[in-house]
Parts: structure tokens; sequence; C-alpha cells
């Protein structure tokens, strides 16, 4: 008895040890499951949080002066401003060091003794270009460096004049100027004003050597032959291509090459009610100077830039974004780096907006009436305001304003492109680039691939799976299967290796065979098949009937060699001896050699065993009573085969078939190596595409951590993993319904 | 001490001599029969003659022949790929084994139904037409009266009409067995071969099978194979004795189970071995 119950005890131990190790492993995979679905909703999640503005320091500044404009360092520790008086002066915005927070650090005099201010224009990230009320300018950096001096950081404010610190009259006749645009590059600094006796001018300094380490320059004058009475703004696109001159609703475009002739003239269609027409108000150049954006005085803002028409390139107008419901926007702010603008009206509301994402990111007011002087911090996560002898500094929460829902799966008209497209394209060589960040391209590029992988391997593997499970001889079965199945071990890095760097070529240089094989090879199974069929029985009779299949190998290999042979010939005779230039001369279709035609084989290649193998169990599991019923009632093979067999497993089919699709939309290596990765948009076989998983296998290692693309990246692999999720609980959904249905068979 | 009551002799007036039938009287002759399974010999120069309209019944211990016998009738031993066949069986007159044979053809004339109830993992309606759409019967009307007559000759019909079109996969298995017994007669065939049709039935459900088999050999020939000796003696006009492949003893059942000429078919009915 102690002996039996102490096994018995033993056992239970077993028992529940097994059970729990088990338990333990398979929570921990679902566990592991569902960490990897939080951490990708993790990352993704900050691309689709709104924007928040909030207050951060503020306080009273006692000179009485007008203040021109304002700024801030980089780590918002000490802020400007600059006075019509010519002051700059530099403000603790931290408590730190030797300062409290509002202490005045540093003052300087910019301008001459007697003279005043009378604009600021910003250029780039920190100079300030300062016109003063003689029509001189004089160009300033506000610099700021830590030093260690005293144990403890202290930024140090300071003043740079990268053209010197002379005043420098820009009209030839010391005419005042009463607007002035600018715009600068290591060779050139280009001035357009307009004059207090009306004359458009155009000053250009050119560098005897470089800017950038020494200011020594030659000048020319130039009046723009441009009558016009009063001039609102001028603005300069950064690289020196075009001045925009807005004056009585309308704007002029001038080119800013050696002539300065006129381009084109902006008249926005303005809106127009019973009592008034709308005027416009305000003007900015976007971030990368290629878009212009108008602001009304009924609080529209709208995108201008040049799109190619047929007659030429013209200014159009992209989009509108309302900044204010009844207000006129009287000045528009746009960042550095990012395609986002902030908008004002004369009450103090202010707008933020992202333009490719046509976002309307936030609105609101931060002060009573407009600010004097506003400033966007250089990193674009804060602003600068000074109104009512306040300056006032508030965060803004604004890491993604380029992702919308929009942006990712509608088309968006871009910078440049002549009209609304879906591109993918998240990386350029400049800051100043508009990114562009739809999904669609590289979805569609996952199904396109997918599809024409399954187009290959599902004729084959199903065939394959019928032949093998219903009309093979159990012997030869035994062989092939375990055969087949060996193939999905092979590494898809080889498959794809040889997709790219063999078969790719071979295709492009064979086409005509490509096209020949899809004939001869079905002709010459059928014709083996009939002479096989028709072969004297004392013949058949030499090979056994488990190695019969086996002489189709040598008829394929003919039918190829054929195939092969005939190729160059029919290129010659038919396409003038060269089948690519025909497709893309003739034919008018882009040919790509990473097409559509080298994945849809080479990942067909890959999914064929987990099509064949699945299909194979679900024929060969249907019962024999079942077709021995069929056959007893007179039905052919064929017949039961159709209308017994492939309805029983019909079940297993298609959920083999979904694994397989499940398969080829998350397989990474082959088209990462043999689609040539270009995201476009056409169902073409012979060109390219991107898919969603090769995607971020070429663009992850590239991604800033925590910026919008890596984020995007992230949102690209959770859009994967949901596509093969629903793959394959489909397929799974659909093999345990038709598994209870058939389940008493 | 198994005894035996054949309680169907009394609607048989007439005993048929089997040895002396007129060509009218015969379904099927087989003749000097022999069926190999590689080199195993799995039959032995079988010859009888299977009376028409009459249920004639083949028992043996398990593994003497009597199924394979059965489904050479039909050629389902086409399926095994070892199996060679010599020796004759004649239907119409006609050897089946003739090499211009239309094996389908033949098997519309003799159906057969199998130990496992195997209906279509479809409706009650589309297992029974199985047979006549497979030859292209696609009238509707043709198709409806020959489901409500099979299932009517199969005692089926009360019990399903009202649910032709739902899966044949809800009935019970003796349910199903006489669908499958529809299936077989919805294509009229001249013989209906049943392979052990109670064994996995029942008891009730194998009641309700050997009634319909009285009622079905108005109609057709039925040769039935079975383990079961008072089933053998309750259905059957003639009952076939085989032992280790060879033909032991044919002749009526009366005279089979009560009178056996021979040493081994006594032992088995009274149960010394099988």
């Amino acid at each position: 008895m102690a002996i039996a119950s102490k096994s018995a005890n033993a056992r239970k131990v077993k028992n529940s040890l097994a059970k729990w190790i088990i338990s333990l492993g398979g929570i921990s995979v679902l566990f592991t499951l569902v960490l990897i679905f939080m951490y990708l909703l993790y990352v993704i999640k900050p691309i689709f949080e709104s924007v928040k503005v909030t207050p951060d320091t503020q306080f009273a500044i006692a000179e009485s002066e007008q203040v021109l404009a304002t700024g801030v360092d980089e780590l918002k520790e000490v802020a400007y401003t600059i006075t019509a008086q010519g002051m700059i002066n530099f403000y603790q915005l931290v408590d730190g060091g030797r300062y409290q927070a509002g202490d005045k650090i540093l003052s300087q005099q910019l301008v001459a003794d007697g003279e005043k201010l009378t604009q600021v224009v910003d250029v780039g990230q920190e100079q300030k270009l300062l016109l003063d009320s003689g029509g001189h300018i004089q160009l300033v950096v506000p610099s700021f460096s830590a030093s260690f001096d005293t144990g403890e950081r202290l930024i140090k404010p300071s003043v740079h004049y990268p053209l010197g610190r002379a005043y420098l009259p820009i009209d030839e006749s010391n005419m005042p100027l009463s607007k002035l645009g600018f715009a600068m590059d290591d060779e050139k600094a280009i001035f357009v004003g307009f004059s207090h006796d009306q004359r458009l001018i155009k000053t250009t300094l050119f560098a005897e050597d470089d800017f950038s380490y020494d200011s020594a320059y030659q000048v020319q004058y130039q009046v723009v032959d441009y009558a016009v009475n009063a001039v609102d703004d001028i603005l300069l696109t950064p690289d020196l291509a075009m001045a925009f001159i807005r004056h009585s609703d309308q704007v002029a475009v001038f080119s800013l090459d050696e002539d300065a002739e006129l381009k084109a003239t902006i008249i926005p269609q303005l809106e127009q009610n019973s009592s008034s027409q709308s005027r416009l108000t305000s003007m900015a150049l976007l971030s990368g100077g290629s878009s212009l954006l108008l602001g009304d005085d009924r609080g529209n803002v709208s995108q201008w830039f040049e799109v190619a028409t047929d007659k030429g390139r013209a200014f159009k107008e992209i989009r509108r974004f309302k900044a204010s419901d009844h207000e006129p926007v009287v000045a528009i702010y746009t960042e550095q780096y990012r395609k986002s603008f902030y908008t004002q009206t004369p009450s103090g509301e202010i707008g933020l907006f992202y333009t490719t994402s046509a976002a309307d990111l936030w609105r609101g007011t931060l002060h009573q009436g407009k600010a004097q002087a506003f400033a966007i911090a250089p990193r674009s996560d804060a602003l600068i305001l000074y109104s009512e002898k306040k300056l006032a500094t508030f965060t803004v929460d604004n890491e993604h304003p380029e992702v919308t829902w929009q942006a990712l799966w509608q088309e968006v008209w871009y910078e440049g492109y002549p009209e609304p497209d879906f591109i993918w394209q998240s990386t350029s060589g400049t800051d100043d680039f508009e990114a562009k960040f739809s999904l669609v391209p590289i979805s569609f590029g996952t199904i396109k691939a997918a599809m024409y992988a399954m187009m290959f391997a599902v004729p084959i593997a199903l065939t394959a799976a019928i032949y093998t499970a219903y009309f093979m001889t159990p012997g030869l079965r035994r062989k092939v299967k375990p055969t087949i199945e060996l193939m999905e071990a092979l590494p898809t890095v080889i498959l794809g290796f040889l997709a790219g760097l063999w078969l790719a070529p071979i295709i492009e240089v064979y086409l005509p065979a490509i096209v020949l094989l899809l004939v001869f090879i079905p002709l010459s199974v059928f014709t083996t098949a009939l002479a096989w069929h028709k072969l004297p029985r004392n013949y058949k009779a030499r090979i056994p009937e488990t190695w019969a299949p086996i002489i189709l190998i040598p008829a394929i290999a003919i039918a190829a060699y054929a195939a092969f042979t005939l190729s160059p010939v029919l290129e010659l005779h038919l396409f003038a001896g060269d089948v690519r230039q025909f497709i893309t001369n003739d034919l008018g279709i882009d040919f790509d050699q990473r097409n559509a035609l080298v994945v849809g084989i080479a990942m067909g290649f890959a999914v064929i065993p987990t099509i064949f193998s699945m299909a194979e169990d679900a024929i060969f599991s249907v019962p024999k009573h079942l077709t021995s019923g069929s056959l007893a009632l007179g039905a052919t093979q064929w017949q039961t085969l159709v209308k017994v067999v492939l309805l029983t497993a019909s079940p297993g089919i298609f959920s083999a078939v979904m694994m397989g699709l499940g398969r080829a939309v998350g397989e990474t290596m082959i088209v990462l190596m043999a689609t040539g990765n270009t995201p476009i948009l056409d169902w073409s076989i012979f060109q390219g595409m991107r898919t969603l998983a090769a995607n971020i296998a070429v663009e992850m290692p590239e991604s800033e951590v925590g910026s919008s693309h890596y984020r995007i990246l992230f949102l690209a692999a959770f859009v994967l993993f949901v596509f093969t999720f629903v793959f394959n609980t489909l397929a799974e959904f659909v093999r345990q319904r038709l598994r209870e249905k058939y389940s008493s068979l | 001490m198994i005894s035996v009551t054949p309680k169907n002799l009394s609607a048989h007036n007439v005993k048929l001599d089997l040895n002396n039938l007129s060509p009218e009287q015969v379904a099927l002759e087989i003749k000097n029969l022999d069926l190999y399974y590689g080199n195993k010999q799995a039959l032995q120069n079988i010859s009888m003659s299977i009376p028409k309209g009459q249920v004639t019944a083949f028992i043996g211990p398990s593994g003497c022949g009597k199924s394979t016998l059965l489904r050479c009738i039909n050629r389902m031993n086409d399926l095994v790929d070892s199996c060679k066949i010599t020796g004759q069986i004649k239907l119409n007159g006609e050897n089946i084994f003739h090499r211009h044979t239309d094996v389908a053809a033949l098997r519309r004339k003799v159906g057969m139904v199998f130990q496992r109830p195997n209906p279509f993992p479809k409706s009650i309606y589309e297992n029974v037409v199985y047979g006549l759409r497979i030859t292209g019967e696609n009238n509707r009307r043709v198709l409806d009266e020959a489901v409500e007559t099979s299932l009517r000759s199969a005692a089926l019909w009360n019990e399903v009409k009202d649910r032709l079109h739902e899966s044949a996969l809800g009935l019970s298995g003796g349910q199903q067995q006489r669908l499958v017994i529809a299936r077989a007669i919805a294509i009229e065939p001249e013989v209906l071969l049943l392979d052990e049709p109670t064994s996995a039935l029942d008891p009730i459900s194998t009641l309700t099978i050997e009634e319909l088999i009285n009622d079905l050999k108005q109609q057709f020939t039925v040769v039935i194979v079975t383990h079961n000796m008072q089933q053998a003696a309750r259905v059957s006009d003639q009952t076939a004795f085989m032992y280790m492949g060879d033909l032991i003893e044919y002749s009526d059942t009366n005279t089979l189970f009560t009178t056996p000429r021979q040493k081994k078919t006594e032992d088995y009915i009274t149960g010394r071995y099988g």
C-alpha cells in the first residue's frame, strides 16, 4: 500500500508540474504577442496625439520702447528683444547662476546714434537683418554660448555681425526704404527694397571669396522696372531664385537673376460677399521657400506653389486653412525646418497649421491683442511673445504635425507635384524637404507582391497537392511530400539573392522564353501523358508505376531547353531583336529589371511548400469511404475529385491559400532583394514595388529614434501585423468552422 | 450453440435449385474466380450463380474473402493497385472484367452500400441526386421525383421530407445508412451490394435496415455480406459460406442453417470458430 501511494503521489506531482509548465508556455506565448502589440501601439501613439500649448514663463519688461522682434536660445534659457530704438536686450528666462528669471543680462545698441529701426527681417534660423530709418542695413546674429567658468553652466549672449559692423546703404541714391526683403548664400546677398520715392530696387552683394568666412564683397545696384505706389511685403526665396512682392491684393513674382524680370503675378480668387471684397493681409514663405502662404481679412490662409501645367510652370492655389472665423490674418510665422506655420489676428487669436497634412493643429488665444513680437524657438518646441510690456514663453508640444490619417492614406498635393498623389519618400538630402509619408504605395506594393506570388504559387501548389494526395502511389508520395516540405526550410535570403542577381537578369534577357515556358511546359506534360497512355502495356510494365511520373522530368527539361533556344530567334523576328526595347518603346510599358514577375516567381517558390503541405494534408485526409461511395455510384475519378474530394477538403485548401498569402505578405528578404524597392502604384508585371516589410528593413536603420519617420515605420509594422493577423485569423477561423461542420465524417 | 430461426421461410414458397437456374433467373454468374493481392491468393476458384430478385448473403469468419468477393462484383477492387483477378463475373451474360467494360456504367448497374454510413458533406437532397447529377441529369422535376421515390423506398422519406436541404451529416447513423441506400437506389441499379451495412449501427437501426432489405428485393437483386449469422438467417434467401478464400457451401438459407452439408459450415454456424 505504501509503495502504491508513494508512486501515486509522484505521479500527481509530475502531472501537476507538467500542467503548470505547459500552461506557462502557452500563456507566455500569448503574453509576448500582446507585448509586441502593445509596444507597437506605444511607439505609434504620439503621432496621433493633438498639439498642446502651455504657458511657461512670463515677466514684465520695464522698457517703454516698441519691440520689433524677439527670440530665444535653443534651450529656452535666454531671450532677447530688439527695439525700435535699436537696442538688443537679453533677458534670463530661468533662475540660474547669478541671475533670476526676468533679469536683463546684456543690452547693446545696434544702430548709429540718431537712427531708429524700421524693420527687422528674419533670415534663416538666427540671423536678423535690421533696416534703419536712413535706409541702411545691418546683419546681426544674436548668439548664445555656454560657459562653465563658475563650475555651473551659464549661457552667455553676444551679438555677431556677419557682414561687418558698418551700416550699408542699400539704395544707390541713399533713399530711405519703406520695405525690404533679403536672402543670402555663401556667394551672394540680395536685397530687394521699396524706396520712399517709390522705386523697387534690387541690390546684390557678390562675395569676393565666401561670406561664410570673409565679409568682403562687391556691390551691384539695380532698379526693377515695376511701377507700383506702395508695397506691403517683400519676400525672397532662400535659394535666391525669386522675390515675391505683395501689393494691393496681388503678388508679383520676380526672378532674381541678372534681369530681375517679372515672372508671374498671383491674383488670388478672394472671397466676395455682397458688401465688400476681402483683402490680402499677410504673406509668408513656407520652409524651403517653394510655397507661398497668403492670409486674407476673412481669416483664410491659402498655400500656393508652382505647378507644371500645359503652359509651363504656374502658381496655383493648393489648399486653404481657416485661421479665424471672421478676423483678418495679420501675420503668418513659419517654422524653419518644418512645413508648420502660425497665424495671428488683431485680437490675438493664434492658429497652428501644417501644410502637407492639411492639419489644423491648434487654435486659441494666448494673450489679449496682437503680439508686438512673435518668435518660434529654434527647436520649434516653444513660442516667445512680446505684448503689453510682457515677455512670455509657451511650450508647444507638436512633435509629429506631418502625420494625420489623411496624409497617410489619402492623396496629398506635395510641393512641386502637378497633382495630388500617393507618395512615399521619407528622407532626402536637405533639411527643408517635404517628407511624403503615404502608406498607400507600400501597402499596395505588399499586396501586389503577394498577389503575383500567389498567381505563381497557387496553381502549382494546389495541382501538386491534388496529384500527390489523390493520384500518386503511396510509395512515391512518401518521398515527394517531405522533399517539397523541405523546400520550406530554404532560407529566403538565398531565394532573394538568387532572384535578384541570377533570375532577374535571365528574365530580362530571355523574356520570350519565359512566356514560351508558360505554353511549352503544360504542352509537354500533356503530350507525355498522352504518349504514356498510348504506350503498349508491355513497355509500360518495364517502368514501375511508382516512378512513372519521373518521365516528366526529361520532358519538361526538353521544353525548357526548347523555349530558351527559341527565345533569341523569336526576339529577332518578332520584336526587332530586343524585347526590352520593344516593350519600352513600342508598347510604352516601363520595364524594370527587378519586377513583379521576378518577385512572383521567387516568392511564389517560397510559399509553394506552405500551400502544398497544408492543401495536401487536407485532400489526403478526405475519408476514403467518401471516395469509395462516390466511385460506387458510378462517378469517374475526376467527378469524385471535383464533387466530393475537393468539396470536402475545401476548408483546408482555403486555409492553405490564406496561410500562403499571410506568408507572402510578411516575407521580407525576397522582396527586399528582388523588387527594386521603388514605392510606386502600378499593377504592371514589369514594374517593381516596395512592400511594408522591405520598407521597414530598408529605412529603420537610417531613421532617427523618436522621429515621425521612426514612428511611421512602426505604424507600417503595425499595418503589416494587422495584415498577417487578418489573413491568418481568417484562415484559422474558416478551418475551425469547417472542421466543426465535417467533424462527423 | 446459437439457435437460428429463419423467419422468412414462409415468404418463399418456390425453392430454387441454385445449380440449375434458367438464364432469366440469374442476376450474376461468377465463374472460376481467382483473386490475388500481390502474391497472396485471396479468392480461390469461386463459382456461383446469384438469383434475381432475391437476397443472397455471404457469411464466414473475418478474412475469409466475403467482402473481397462482393467488391469484385462492382470492380471496387480496381482501386487496389496490387490486385489481380482471373475468371469471370457475368452480369446479364456479359463479363464485367472485359477490357472494354465501362466501369462507371457497371457501377451504376451494381450499387453498393458500405459498412460505415458515408453520406457526402452535402444536403440530404444533394446526396440522393448525386448519382443522377454525375450522369448530367439536372432536370429539377426528375431529381425531385427521384428524391422522393428513393427516400420512400429507403423508408426515410417521412423522417427527412421537411429538411431535405439540410446537411446529411446531421442525421443519425441509422438514418445516414438509409440515406446511403436511397442514394444507391436513386440511380436504379439492378444489383445492390450491401457490405456489412448494419455493423456500425445500434440494434433498432439494424432492425429497420433489415426490414428495408426485405422490401428492397422486390425491385433489386440484393447481395449482403454480414458476419452476423442471425442477420443472414433473417434477411436472406440464399446463403454462401466462405472460408479462407474458398466457397465452402452455397444453398438456400434454410438448408444451410438447418442441415449444412459441410463439416466446416456446421462448425461455423454452431459457433466453434469465427
